[in-house]
């Protein structure tokens, strides 16, 4: 028995050998097959891929030959194996699923080869995908060819470069956003008002009072906004408080309030766009300093340029440029006196503060002054006296410019620098006086606030007597019919809104003919004066005093800017506002472009202007933000009035909110509003909203402090890649100590040749020149030429005169290694020359 | 069709072409280029003139002026590129580069030597500036590009010297869309 046992467990043993054999065996056929089925699917993928992106590919024209011919191979192949795939010794699910494979993708290509059900589909797929291609470039084209005022705008960058167009390039986006104003207001505010409100004449509010009526087609009255046209859709107090209005219960109070807040979003929005997709057009020029001269040679040219005097202009532009380029290097030659310099620069700072704090108190005063004046009978004023705050804020914006530019010559910054100053305080200047003014006319509007109460209770009392009257000669209690009074007869309250509204549009208009009273006389007539004068005149006009005017461009810009800080204050006051100044964005452009090209020479300075588009960008958003305040103030503080205009009655403008919400929304949207406004929702938002602004930060951060760091490492390795070619080191360390030798200037040649010696930028970074032991590489007699060492980088220096074949041993200046000052250097004979 | 531009600008630059071509005879010579006013008062226009002929002809035929034209077509963003059958389009920004960079390089060496500079420093600014000075700007010019120290702007120095440059956008004519 253990015989057979033995004998049973070798055969089993065997037997069992063989089993594991053919199991392990399966598994590595298996493996072998799974690996070649991948390489093989991969394959397909791969060609797939490529066939489908050739496919993507050719919707313009057909496949390349080459193509054609590898998936007609392909395509043969899979028919092949689905004819074969019943012999093949497969599992079932296996065949299964390689069938449905091989028979997906012969009916996808072989439409592309011409043949088989899928051709007309696969056909008609690539003549629709080149019909839109077609249909997206000839929209494309149509869209360029709408843009309004392109040929315009081109004449003018032609004769006056870039930097003018830009001017005019703004004038045109904002003509488009104040349209899409215009639009909103007009047609959510002013349309259903007319369509569907009450006509002119039917409510008190509507009709002019029975004391005006006389007065109220007077030219002089309709000038100032008063009469009719006080009592139009012009003016808030125009419109009615009725809930709802018309066939379609059109909300207008509702509307009143959302479009007056929308105007201010969407102008947010706008801008904020306008500034991103600039920032992305390499609008940060962050790289200056690398590359100045390069840059200037390269692309100072204005392509755009096609009249012979501008490009006159652009040749002593560009001189110009490389001259002031050279002058930048040699500024820190001039050590002059420092406490001069900022003794000068207070004084002239202070003289502006004590400028920009004078034009303030004069506006103030005015302002007063024409309240006194508004007390009196209109009639006895001058038009002086009338019109007095408009004057007097345009001659200030007028005057006081050129005199911050004279004030700044003592100031004697860098022209590019002085400019910013200039705009910086021209736009206190506006700003100071616009918040002055709006001070000036909040104290009125409280005065009429209280004007109001007395009225009110005039009114009520009036009406009261009125009903105690009835009843007593009719006898009746009940259903008393109201007063049959005429509208125009109605006491009115004074209605402050419309008064602000006034006040706002008069600025505008006056604003307006200064505009363009100031470009007919300081333009035009000085260029007829010049032109025609200059016949008989003891000196060249042309060339001397007068001439021509430049077109000035920040103060245009500037202007533009603070009119349209003007339309967003005025605009929920007076919605007729945004239309005088779509008119007058439209009048201006071609006025402008007229006045530029007939009476304005070019610049002799012609600057670029890409970098400076997010600056007026930013400015405008800052203004956007202060003329938001006063609004938002007024509709969360100020009482509307009670007899006029669209939140009549209430006690807060923003009350209508609270009515809409009760009264039209369904219950549940009250209450997630009462959640949403409990304080103690609110202040975790906000928090969680300054974290996040406090994180976003931190993080950009990171990111420029990374990006800085790439940046020096870069320009290590640069560095170190030319020191290495030249064999830098030797010299280095002689250059050096020649430095300590001879601080002082002697060692700096004229001007012209210092070009040579101040690769400055790329030095400063380098802290492999001040890694150098016992250097005084970037210090001493170098801070004469910012971060000069005189010899790394610059390959032309010493490289002329190697000290001969290099010696075995340690270099002569090193021979003592790290030498311990200045005596070692001398030691070496004289210096090599510099060039 | 390797040039990529479409049935409908090929029939505005006919159109232009014909314009130019005063002599009707089917190609344009460098008369009628100069007539065009920005190129005649531009410092290089005489060398943009010339990147429209091929070397040594006096006429360019349509599609010579094509061709060249083809290089300011503006870079599409999802423009399929065809990088691994044709090579780069035209328009790339390589290849515009290239262009620029073969107005500076007339003898056609592949760098932009001292003197080359020199010579265009003399056509931009004249004779306002003093020769010494022009020298130096050349010379500051080349220290700020040269990486390798040869003393000359490779192609490469000068591709990163406009890395910074939008070329896609300034050397691009917005209707050749």
């Amino acid at each position: 028995r253990s015989l057979q046992l033995e004998e049973r467990k070798p055969s089993q043993q065997i037997a069992q050998r063989r089993v594991r054999k053919r199991r392990r065996l399966r598994k590595v056929r298996r493996r072998v097959r799974k690996s070649r089925e991948e390489e093989e699917r991969k394959q397909h993928v791969q060609r797939r891929r490529l066939s489908s992106s050739s496919d993507d590919n050719s919707e313009d024209e057909s496949m390349s030959e080459g193509e054609m011919a590898r998936l007609k191979e392909e395509v043969e192949e899979k028919k092949k194996l689905i004819a074969t795939l019943r012999n093949k010794p497969w599992r079932m699910k296996r065949r299964l699923k390689c069938l449905k494979e091989a028979q997906a993708f012969v009916e996808k290509f072989e439409g592309a080869l011409g043949k088989g059900k899928g051709r007309r589909l696969y056909a008609f797929k690539v003549m629709m995908t080149k019909k839109i291609i077609k249909f997206n470039r000839d929209f494309e084209n149509f869209k360029t060819a709408c843009i309004p005022w392109e040929s315009r705008i081109k004449e003018v960058e032609s004769h006056f470069g870039s930097s003018v167009a830009s001017y005019f390039i703004f004038l045109r986006w904002m003509y488009g956003l104040n349209l899409v104003l215009f639009g909103f207001v007009f047609g959510l505010v002013v349309i259903p008002e007319v369509l569907m409100g009450m006509p002119y004449g039917s409510l008190a509010r509507k009709t002019v009072p029975r004391e005006e009526q006389d007065s109220a087609m007077d030219f002089s009255v309709l000038f100032e906004f008063g009469g009719y046209c006080k009592y139009s859709i012009m003016f808030y107090g125009y419109y009615n408080n009725q809930r709802s209005i018309g066939l379609l219960q059109f909300r207008l109070p509702l509307s009143y309030l959302l479009v007056g807040v929308g105007i201010f979003g969407y102008s947010l929005m706008v801008v904020i766009r306008t500034m991103a997709r600039n920032a992305n057009e390499g609008g940060d020029g962050a790289e200056e300093g690398t590359f100045t001269f390069c840059w200037k040679l390269f692309t100072s040219w204005d392509y755009l340029i096609g009249n012979p005097e501008t490009a006159d202009n652009k040749f002593a532009s560009t001189t110009t440029s490389f001259k002031e380029s050279i002058v930048d290097e040699q500024e820190n030659l001039k050590d002059e006196n420092i406490h001069l310099r900022r003794f000068l620069r207070i004084l002239a700072n202070l003289l502006i503060l004590c400028c920009l704090g004078g034009s303030g108190y004069l506006i103030y005063y005015v302002v007063k002054r024409s309240q006194g004046f508004a007390k009196k009978d209109r009639n006895e004023l001058t038009w002086l006296q009338k019109n007095e705050v408009e004057i007097v804020m345009s001659l200030l914006g007028l005057v006081c410019p050129p005199l911050f530019e004279v004030i700044a010559e003592l100031e004697d910054y860098h022209p590019r620098i002085a400019l910013k100053w200039q705009l910086a305080r021209i736009f206190a200047l506006f700003l100071g006086n616009l918040y002055t003014f709006l001070f000036a006319l909040f104290d009125e509007v409280n005065s009429k606030l209280e004007n109001e109460k007395e009225i009110k209770n005039a009114t009520i009392w009036a009406l009261k007597e009125y009903y105690t009257n009835y009843t007593l000669y009719n006898n009746v209690t009940e259903n008393i019919p109201p007063p049959n009074i005429s509208p125009a007869d109605v006491i009115r309250g004074p209605c402050w809104e419309t008064e602000v509204g006034i006040e706002f549009v008069k600025l505008t208009v006056s604003d307006i003919q200064v505009t363009y009273l100031t470009i007919l006389i300081g333009d035009f007539l000085r260029a007829v004066i010049v032109r025609f004068l200059n016949y008989c005149w003891c000196w060249d006009l042309e060339a001397g005093f007068p001439s021509y005017a430049e077109f000035d461009i920040s103060g245009n810009v500037l202007g533009l800017i603070f009119n349209q800080g003007m339309i967003w204050m005025g605009a929920f006051y007076a919605p007729g506002l945004v239309g005088i100044n779509v008119l007058r964005l439209l009048s201006s452009m071609y006025y402008q472009c007229w006045a530029v090209m007939a009476c304005n020479v070019p610049h002799e300075r012609v600057f670029k202007a890409s970098r400076s588009n997010n600056f007026y960008m930013g400015l405008l958003l800052l203004v956007l933000f202060l003329s938001l305040m006063p609004v938002i103030y007024s509709i969360m503080t100020l009482p509307p009035s009670f007899d006029c205009g669209p939140f009549s009655g209430k006690d807060k403008m923003y009350d209508v909110i609270m009515e809409t919400i009760e009264k039209d929304l369904p219950p549940f949207m009250a209450d997630i509003f009462s959640y949403a406004s409990n304080p103690g929702l609110i202040i975790p938002a906000v928090l969680l909203m300054v974290l996040a602004i406090y994180y976003l930060n931190a993080v950009s951060k990171a990111y420029q402090n990374a990006n800085l760091d790439l940046k020096r490492k870069m320009q290590m390795q640069r560095d170190e890649e030319k020191n290495r070619r030249n064999n830098k080191d030797s010299t280095n360390q002689v250059m050096k100590d020649l430095e300590d030798l001879m601080p002082n200037k002697s060692l700096i040649p004229p001007p012209s040749a210092e070009e040579t010696e101040i690769p400055a930028d790329q030095l400063r970074k380098s802290p492999k020149v001040t890694g150098k032991p016992g250097a005084a590489a970037t210090g001493k007699g170098v801070h004469v030429q910012k971060d000069v060492s005189l010899a790394a980088a610059n390959p032309r220096a010493p490289v002329t005169r190697p000290p001969g074949p290099r010696p075995p041993g340690p270099l002569p200046g090193n021979a003592r290694g790290p030498p311990p000052g200045q005596g070692m250097g001398r030691g070496r004979g004289g210096p090599p020359p510099r060039r | 069709k390797k040039l990529n531009i479409s049935h409908s600008q090929i029939t505005r630059l006919y159109s232009r072409f014909h314009s130019l071509d005063k002599g009707e005879n089917g190609a344009l010579s460098r008369e009628d280029f100069q007539r065009i006013p920005e190129l005649a008062i531009n410092p290089l226009g005489d060398r943009i003139i010339n990147a429209f002929f091929p070397e040594g002809e006096d006429q360019v035929n349509f599609r010579g002026f094509m061709r060249t034209l083809a290089h300011f077509r503006p870079v599409e963003d999802n423009e399929k590129n065809k990088d691994l059958t044709s090579g780069e389009p035209l328009n790339s920004r390589t290849n515009k580069l290239h262009f620029a960079f073969q107005l500076y390089d007339l003898d056609r060496d592949d760098k932009i030597s001292r003197d080359e500079l020199l010579q265009v420093l003399r056509m931009m600014v004249g004779v306002n500036i003093s020769d010494e000075q022009l020298g130096s700007i050349a010379d500051r010019t080349i220290q700020e590009a040269d990486t390798n120290g040869d003393m000359c702007i490779s192609f490469s120095e000068f591709t990163k010297v406009l890395e910074k440059v939008d070329v896609e956008q300034k050397m691009s004519i917005r209707f050749l869309h």
